[in-house]
């Protein structure tokens, strides 16, 4: 290593030694932020893994009666209806799924909960035609013009459900994220704050070295460095916090909840890269602010 | 080597108060030239400092360091005129937690020098300075006169072509001057340009040497081997 990096490293290592308490106080706060930012990374990948399979394929589905609950709908019956919905103008597709089709979806769908799969036979599984919708909103027409048609065992808005689920998510998920920025922003002054104390308490140093010419990254760096090293822990911390608890909470919920699937440790691992660059941005950022602010002074 | 041109700089005290530090002041040092700036406090010596490492820029006229133009020179190149010029103190701001040779090294370290050349370079300027016996020494373990040296080895250790010393010997008693003053003699004879900022009458009439003299921010004389007051 040359002695320039060995000079800045030693410097923030000094910087970081200074007042040990306030650099611990520094890594929980930004490991407060990310863990909250991290959650709502996570958050959002639950919703796009629950919901992918509903948004956009299918807005309705016509579910066919198979003699459980109605006599099973015959061929004939199920010819006229799939026509008559192709003739409707407010339907875009239409697309019959058999019930073989509707378990190989199901099983694809939940092929990480075995219980869940062991419950569900091939046969409970009805034969729909999934319909989308030139404009979603015209659920009602669908549902008024084919509910009593014979065979027709129920008519679901899946948006109705998926609605709902999205509303609340993204409630949960928005209080998440305004309370991750404001933690941030109070880690971003925090870090501001240290490194003006680390700046001040060796502005003899700094002095020296401008007026001997060193350049003015020089200067800086170590500085910069002992804020990078405090993000990048705090990154690793929050990080570590999500890989303990979220596979857990997780595991723990596919076993209350059985239609939906869940994110495990992959989602979480995914999480860390973006973590890491949020811990390192936010201190990098707020460091040289600080330093500007110093040098300019 | 130094030429400064219609120089004036002012302070803003208040809304309207102002101070005039510097006005229209026109000079030029040769190369290897040893000069004096005398002048009482507030007459614009310190001022004058300043503006040659451009930690002060003026408010109008023109300023050449070392072929550098510092009225448009970009902030980026300050480290590289700098290291044109070696910087001694009056308190010498020796850092507390390294040694004498830690300190000189030190200046060669942050720009970027390599560890040969340090390991040359530090013993060689403490033999300049009179330490060799030292370089292991802390700063409190030395005299005032000892840490001055201290402070001019690191001034000196990069080859400067201009030193410059404001109030080298303002903390020191007159027997240990007299051995600075020797010091920066010799430094000046390897062809260095010496500038100092003093108060000190005796040495500037025992060095005979050019005396440029402030007051209230003007040139009020430029004299070569010049005394500190008037002569006669």
């Amino acid at each position: 290593m040359s002695a320039r990096w060995r000079y800045i490293i030693q410097e923030s290592g000094k910087g970081l030694r200074r007042n040990p308490l306030m650099t611990v106080a520094v890594i929980l706060s930004i490991t407060v932020s990310l863990t909250l930012l991290g959650a709502t990374l996570l958050l959002r990948d639950q919703i796009d893994l629950a919901t992918d399979d509903w948004v956009d394929q299918v807005e309705v589905s016509i579910f066919l009666c198979d003699g459980t609950t109605c006599p099973p709908i015959t061929d004939e019956q199920r010819d006229t209806l799939r026509s008559d919905l192709e003739e409707q103008p407010v339907v875009e597709e239409v697309i019959f799924e058999s019930k073989d089709e509707a378990y190989e979806r199901f099983t694809e769908l939940f092929k990480d909960q075995p219980n869940l799969l062991e419950i569900v036979e091939p046969d409970i599984l009805p034969a729909s035609f999934r319909v989308s919708l030139v404009d979603p909103d015209e659920f009602l027409v669908i549902a008024q013009q084919f509910e009593a048609y014979p065979g027709v065992e129920d008519i679901v808005d899946q948006r109705e459900i998926l609605t709902q689920f999205l509303n609340f998510t993204r409630i949960v998920r928005n209080g998440a994220l305004a309370v991750a920025v404001i933690q941030l922003a109070a880690a971003a002054l925090l870090i501001g704050n240290t490194i003006l104390m680390s700046a001040f308490a060796r502005r003899e140093q700094t002095a020296i070295m401008k007026l001997v010419g060193a350049s003015n990254w020089y200067i800086r760096l170590p500085f910069l460095m002992e804020a990078v090293i405090t993000g990048i822990l705090g990154a690793l911390v929050s990080w570590g916090l999500l890989y303990g608890v979220v596979p857990r909470v997780t595991e723990g919920l596919s076993r209350e909840v059985l239609l939906m699937p869940f994110i495990g440790v992959q989602e979480v691992i995914a999480a860390g890269p973006p973590l890491l660059l949020a811990g390192f941005g936010i201190a990098a950022i707020s460091s040289i602010v600080a330093l500007w602010f110093f040098q300019d002074s | 080597m130094i030429k400064l041109k219609n120089v004036t700089k002012t302070y803003k005290r208040g809304a309207d108060d102002e101070v005039v530090a510097l006005d229209d002041v026109s000079l030029e040092v040769a190369k290897g030239e040893f000069v004096f700036i005398v002048g009482p406090s507030g007459s614009g010596k310190s001022t004058f400092m300043k503006l040659l490492t451009r930690e002060q820029v003026p408010d109008s006229g023109e300023i050449w360091v070392a072929g550098k133009d510092l009225t448009s020179l970009r902030s980026w190149k300050i480290p590289a005129l700098r290291r044109e010029i070696g910087y001694v103190f009056q308190d010498f701001k020796l850092l507390p937690n390294k040694s004498v040779a830690e300190n000189v090294a030190f200046a060669l370290e942050v720009i970027g020098k390599g560890r040969r050349e340090i390991e040359r370079r530090v013993p060689e300027v403490l033999e300049l300075v009179g330490l060799e016996g030292k370089a292991k020494a802390m700063p409190h373990e030395l005299s005032g006169g000892q840490q001055q040296r201290v402070s001019v080895a690191r001034a000196f250790v990069n080859s400067p072509r201009i030193l410059l010393c404001d109030e080298p010997t303002g903390n020191l008693d007159p027997s240990t001057s007299v051995g600075i003053m020797k010091l920066l003699d010799r430094i000046n004879r390897t062809g260095a340009t010496v500038v100092m900022a003093t108060h000190d009458q005796h040495i500037v009439d025992s060095m005979r040497r050019r005396v440029i003299e402030l007051e209230n921010g003007a040139v009020v004389r430029d004299q070569s081997r010049g005394v500190y007051g008037y002569a006669g």
